[in-house]
């Protein structure tokens, strides 16, 4: 292997490369780090977002952008916690009803994307204040109190796995088999990679473009019901400012701002990857101040990793005329 | 290719909304320059009857001194947009270098508050900021801020134009890290007193209109209706300036080529990647210039100034203006008309006593219904040239 | 033989304007029909109304003697008709197998079957001849093997009517042959073709009937024996056309313009020396991916290069386009829509785009709005350009032959010394392409030096003074003195690949 297939094969894996690389780091400089106990807190805690990534690369594979997801992670949870109290639901029809909520807003999106033909980053900027001012609105700007029900269902666990870990597992799973192995996963790429294609090839782009809205939208509104069921209430400021969180996540795990590039898996590694160096800086005991200073260094890295990697794709396009044996 | 993008598609796919015919005339309008600007005088008219306030020469002085800053955050954002590209670390600008200004000029420091901050004892003092007594402080001040500003859209320039990363990402992490460490810089706690010198540049008036009775001895300040100020100003030399450079200089073509069609501007000899660069560091020097009039305006530094919902007041006015998101089509006088209306908005909802929230709401649903009118503009240039 | 599909009276406009004025055409089936015009004759509109694309405005479609009124592509592909686009609808991130069941994968247990999908991959490639697994992704081949995979997708879906438009543009010879085997065989197996193209000598060869439109009307039809090649001509441009080729007005001086010694870049090109010089056309000979277009990247400071020099009058040539066009280079890419206008923008402002700092006026580099308008207007007529207002007219509105015209016109404002053209007839009808030449004599008539980049050898032997022809990044060979043998150089440009 020379050093251009294994820069490439570097360039490819960036992100795996500096999990790797962030583990070491604060293994060898925080003692406490590298155990089980902290390393399994840190996928429960990255499930938050790692959830809502995974329900956002499905947008950014179509080169949308969802701005709202923050906003749904508030107002889909308080929405299933007012059924609860108003109507007795149980902990379990809560959750249904935190996902249909989140289903509903994501079609609220995509009915002034697709049918309005209105830029995406537009539609879900004006969402993203819309859903909260709803959700402040109905609570006047108060905290909501969950059922203690609530609670209980947040810290069970299933065969030892904290409940969140499960959630976030199944999510991915299923995020996994619907992108790689149906048809509705590859038309995705495929609109993504070509959307003028794609509409000639009969793929219903109008369609496949909603329901990545609401789907991203019903991910986060699961993402934002798992995480208040660790603490059992809903602060008026939940889940403000994380759609920078979770796209920085999808990005850092290879989904690309511009279509046709992403994983589910992806997305699941990026998520963590930002929970494990905000636990390593707690570990090292720096400045939270500057917790957010470290990650945008580790999310720029990332992007310029990427950055690099496709002038290096063009640029190896290029050498291929006398690399080839033949003219064509 | 603009045939088979106006091709219909019966089976209920995506396709572009229909409006029904639109009238030449009406058309006309729409694409006129002054539309948004029509626009914002028949709303504000309307409005009269119902809301008396909002003629009230003081209401006419608040709006008019709520538009300066963020008129001059909306120029540079102007710039970056038609570049094709996006901005959103403006705001993390504001409060760094708002911070900065705290630093640097505050007449006076309180242990109390600031004693924890790094800065304290390297910037700032018991005895005052590190520029307090120097001649020509404001000055220096002011001119360090422009620096600041200046080194964040000299970063995120170079990172889009040459490491090639995507201006959203790049932009977002400075509005992550720099808007951090702002709030690092000062424990996020307000810096205060400021100098008068500088509060002036944010409140000072020129031109007031006093409507009191005549015979007072003593004018009562509150009576005093500013009109003519310092930020009104700075603001309209900005925007001229900028109005004519996006649109009358070389360096102005340059910017509409390369967002027009980045590879043919680079064929063709524009400096593609310092015009991205410039259109960066000038987005960055206008949130510092805004900064200065907020900060001023609230006789404080403050790390948190420009967090939150002023990312969707900057973008939402130039949107709303009529520049386009994609690169290739913007004007400045678009954005002052677009600064206009949001003001004018949000004023007229203060008045009408409704909650933050419903203002935000709000909002949110007028930029929505701009970017309708934006689509309906695409399709009749396409209409009209096709 | 039966009539597969016939054209009734069929009518298209846009805006008032008629594209396709009522256009009655049989098309036999089992046999391969020539479609040629000029640009602008209406060609893409036809072919857009039998793809289901456009509906007409008047008229009618009978398909296999029924009436048939196609609501979008997919109604068309559902009827048995598959079109191949100039631009290939292909999805460069899947594999070959997925693209070609993007609009329906059989499934086991709710899944894509993926052995499923690439067994019949695999059988239709390999009727196709084309060598590649069909877990290939489709960015890893060729523009010649993606053809191929486009019509492996029309065979598919079973299509009966396969239309190509200008389907050889970006195909290397040999992938050409391939493709008209392939069509060949098509029709040996009792499917219809139409063959849409602008290189007649291909359409004479390969079709069995031939429609021309002009100006939206079917001018001429019949079996193709009728139509030797300046028939064809004759029929397309409604006038008798005296060559294909102006005469050339200059001969070559003796003063070297531009002077190449030695560049070279690894892996791009290698120790490449040539000189142009006044008053001289030096053709540029080679095949898709020789190197041609990146050696003319490397000359304009688009792309560095390792070794050698390259001079303009004496000059060295340094930094990037800038620079160079400020020394006097012209550059006019082989891709109009990505890389030579600003679509959207007006007409005149793409003219002045590469000229723009000379209308800035101290202090401030304002733009002198006057003294540009004039020489724009003045650009539009030399080049002939058929635009009525430029200063409001965008650029997407012209026709492929006025959009080049454009680009050169962009150029000529900056009156430079030497002139890279690459392949700037692509595209572009027989008229323009006519004018093109003509222009290019008049700039080396005017005592520029240009460099005319084509992989069309009839082309080059028209028009240059010299050609020398370049193989895997390599000048292999140079051709003084006319008339040349074309038969020298296409080998010299396949000598490797022939081995």
């Amino acid at each position: 292997m020379n050093t251009q297939t294994l820069a490439r094969l570097a360039l490819r894996h960036a992100t795996w490369l500096i999990f790797a690389a962030v583990v070491l780091l604060f293994g060898i400089g925080a003692d406490g780090f590298l155990t089980a106990e902290s390393l399994g807190n840190i996928i429960k805690q990255a499930s938050f977002i790692g959830i809502a990534a995974v329900g956002i690369t499905f947008v950014l594979l179509t080169r949308g952008i969802d701005l709202s997801v923050g906003s749904v992670m508030y107002l889909a949870p308080l929405l299933a916690g007012l059924a609860m109290r108003e109507f007795g639901l149980g902990v379990g029809l809560g959750f249904v009803v935190a996902a249909l909520a989140g289903i509903a807003m994501g079609a609220a999106n995509a009915f002034f994307i697709v049918r309005l033909g209105i830029a995406p980053f537009i539609v879900t900027l004006a969402s993203l204040f819309f859903f909260r001012g709803a959700g402040t609105w109905m609570t006047s700007s108060r905290q909501f109190d969950f059922p203690p029900e609530m609670l209980e269902f947040g810290l069970s666990s299933v065969l030892g796995v904290p409940l969140p870990v499960v959630v976030f597992a199944l999510t991915v799973i299923a995020a996994h088999i619907t992108l790689a192995r149906t048809s509705f996963g590859r038309q995705i790429y495929a609109l993504g990679a070509d959307p003028e294609a794609a509409r000639k090839a009969g793929i219903r782009k109008g369609w496949v473009e909603a329901a990545v809205y609401m789907i991203s939208s019903g991910a986060a509104a699961i993402a934002g019901f798992v995480l208040i069921a660790q603490i059992g209430r809903l602060d008026v400021a939940f889940g403000e400012g994380r759609e920078f969180d979770v796209i920085a996540a999808a990005v850092l795990g290879g989904a690309s701002l511009f279509g046709g590039v992403g994983t589910a898996i992806g997305a699941a590694v990026g998520a963590t990857l930002i929970q494990t160096v905000k636990t390593g800086l707690i570990f090292l005991g720096i400045n939270l101040y500057l917790q957010p200073i470290a990650l945008g260094l580790v999310i720029f890295v990332a992007v310029l990793i990427d950055g690099l990697r496709s002038l290096r794709v063009q640029r190896m396009q290029r050498r291929a005329i006398r690399a080839h044996t033949g003219a064509d | 290719m603009s045939v088979t993008s106006l091709q219909k598609d019966r089976r209920g796919r995506a396709r572009p909304p229909r409006f029904g015919s639109i009238p030449r005339k009406a058309g006309d309008l729409i694409l006129s320059d002054f539309f948004v600007l029509y626009l914002s005088l028949a709303y504000f008219l309307v409005l009269v009857p119902f809301l008396p306030t909002l003629t009230n020469p003081a209401n006419l002085s608040n709006l008019l001194s709520n538009m300066w800053p963020l008129l001059v955050v909306a120029v540079g954002q102007t710039f970056v947009l038609t570049v094709g590209g996006i901005d959103l670390s403006q705001g993390a600008v504001i409060g760094l270098t708002s911070a900065i200004a705290g630093a640097l000029l505050a007449t006076a420091g309180s242990a109390n508050v600031l004693s924890n901050a790094p800065i304290w004892g390297v910037l700032i003092g018991e005895e005052g900021g590190a520029l307090n007594g120097v001649p020509g402080a404001v000055w220096l001040g002011i001119a360090a801020m422009l620096l600041a500003g200046a080194l964040v859209g000299l970063l995120n320039g170079v990172s889009v134009a040459y490491l090639n990363m995507p201006p959203f990402m790049v932009t977002l992490v400075g509005l992550i890290a720099i808007g951090a460490f702002a709030i690092w810089l000062t424990q996020s706690e307000n810096i205060r007193p400021l100098p008068e010198a500088f509060i002036k540049l944010g409140k000072g008036d020129i031109v007031s209109l006093y409507l009191g009775p005549q015979d007072e001895p003593r004018i009562p300040r509150r009576q005093v209706y500013s009109f003519v100020t310092w930020p009104m100003l700075l603001a309209i030399s900005i925007a001229v300036a900028a109005h004519l450079l996006l649109s009358r200089t070389v360096f102005g073509r340059y910017v509409n080529a390369v967002g027009a069609n980045r590879k043919t501007a680079e064929i063709s000899g524009v400096p593609v990647r310092r015009v991205i660069v410039t259109v960066f560091v000038i987005s960055a020097l206008c949130a510092a210039a805004g900064s200065i009039l907020y900060s001023a305006r609230l006789e404080a530094g403050r790390p948190t100034l420009g967090e939150g919902a002023f990312l969707l007041d900057v973008i939402g006015a130039v949107v709303i203006g009529g520049t386009s998101l994609f690169g290739g089509r913007g004007k400045i006088i678009w954005t002052v008309f677009g600064v206009f209306f949001f003001v004018l908005l949000s004023n007229t909802l203060n008045l009408m006593n409704l909650s933050a929230f419903v203002i935000d709401m709000v909002k949110g649903a007028v930029i929505l219904a701009a970017a309708i009118l934006n689509v309906l503009r695409t399709r009749l240039i396409q209409e009209r040239t096709a | 033989m039966s009539t597969l599909l016939r054209l009734d009276n069929l009518s298209r406009d846009f805006f008032g304007i008629p594209a396709v004025r009522s256009v009655t055409l049989e098309v036999p089936q089992g046999a391969v029909l020539g479609l040629v015009g000029e640009n602008g004759a209406g060609k893409s509109t036809l072919m857009n109304m039998i793809g289901g694309v456009l509906p007409p405005s008047s008229g009618r479609l009978f398909w296999r003697g029924a009436p048939y009124a196609p609501r979008d592509a997919v109604d068309a592909a559902e009827a048995g008709i598959a079109f191949i686009h100039q631009e290939l609808n292909l999805f460069h991130n899947l594999t070959i197998a997925e693209n070609l069941f993007i609009d329906g994968f059989p499934k086991r247990f709710g899944l894509i079957d993926r052995r499923a999908i690439a067994a019949r991959a695999g059988e239709l490639l390999a009727d196709l001849e084309l060598d590649a697994t069909p877990n290939t992704l489709i960015e890893e081949l060729s523009p010649g093997e993606r053809q191929l995979v486009e019509i492996a997708k029309a065979l598919h879906r079973e299509a009966e009517l396969i239309i190509f438009d200008e389907p050889t543009t970006s195909l290397t010879p040999r992938e050409t042959k391939r493709l008209f085997d392939v069509i060949a065989r098509l029709k040996t197996s009792g499917k219809t073709v139409v063959f849409i193209s602008h290189v007649l000598g291909d359409v004479a060869e390969h079709c069995d009937h031939l429609a021309v439109l002009r100006d939206g009307q079917l001018v001429a039809k019949g079996p193709i024996a009728d139509f030797p090649v300046p028939e064809m001509i004759r029929a397309m441009i409604g006038r008798e056309l005296s060559g294909l080729f102006p005469d050339r007005t200059s001969i070559p001086q003796a003063e070297i313009v531009f002077a190449a010694e030695g560049l070279g870049q690894s892996g791009v090109v290698e120790n490449v020396s040539f000189e142009v010089r006044a008053g001289e056309i030096l053709g540029l000979f080679g095949l898709m991916g020789s190197g041609r277009s990146e050696l003319a990247r490397i000359l304009f400071g688009l792309d560095p290069h390792e070794t050698g020099t390259a001079t303009l009058a004496g000059a060295r040539l340094t930094g990037g386009p800038g620079r160079r066009i400020a020394q006097g280079m012209a550059f006019v890419t082989e891709n109009r829509r990505e890389e030579g206008l600003m679509m959207e923008a007006p007409v005149a402002e793409n003219l002045a785009l590469v000229t723009i700092d000379r209308f800035g006026r101290l202090p401030a580099a304002t733009v002198d709005r006057a003294a540009m308008r004039e020489a724009t207007e003045k650009m539009r007529d030399k080049v002939q350009l058929k635009a009525a207002d430029i200063a409001s007219q965008p650029a997407k509105s012209l026709s492929g032959g006025n959009q080049q015209k454009v680009v050169i016109g962009k150029w000529l404002m900056a009156g430079p010394r030497f002139f890279i053209l690459d392949e700037p007839t692509r595209g572009v009808d027989v008229g323009a392409k006519y004018e093109i030449y003509a222009l290019a004599d008049r700039l080396a008539a005017e005592g520029g030096a240009v460099l005319f980049i084509s992989s069309e050898i009839e082309e080059l032997m028209g028009v240059c003074d010299r050609i020398m022809v370049m193989n895997r990044g390599e000048i292999v060979g140079k051709f003084a003195e006319r008339p040349f043998s074309d038969e020298a150089i296409l080998a010299a440009a396949f000598r490797e690949v022939a081995a």
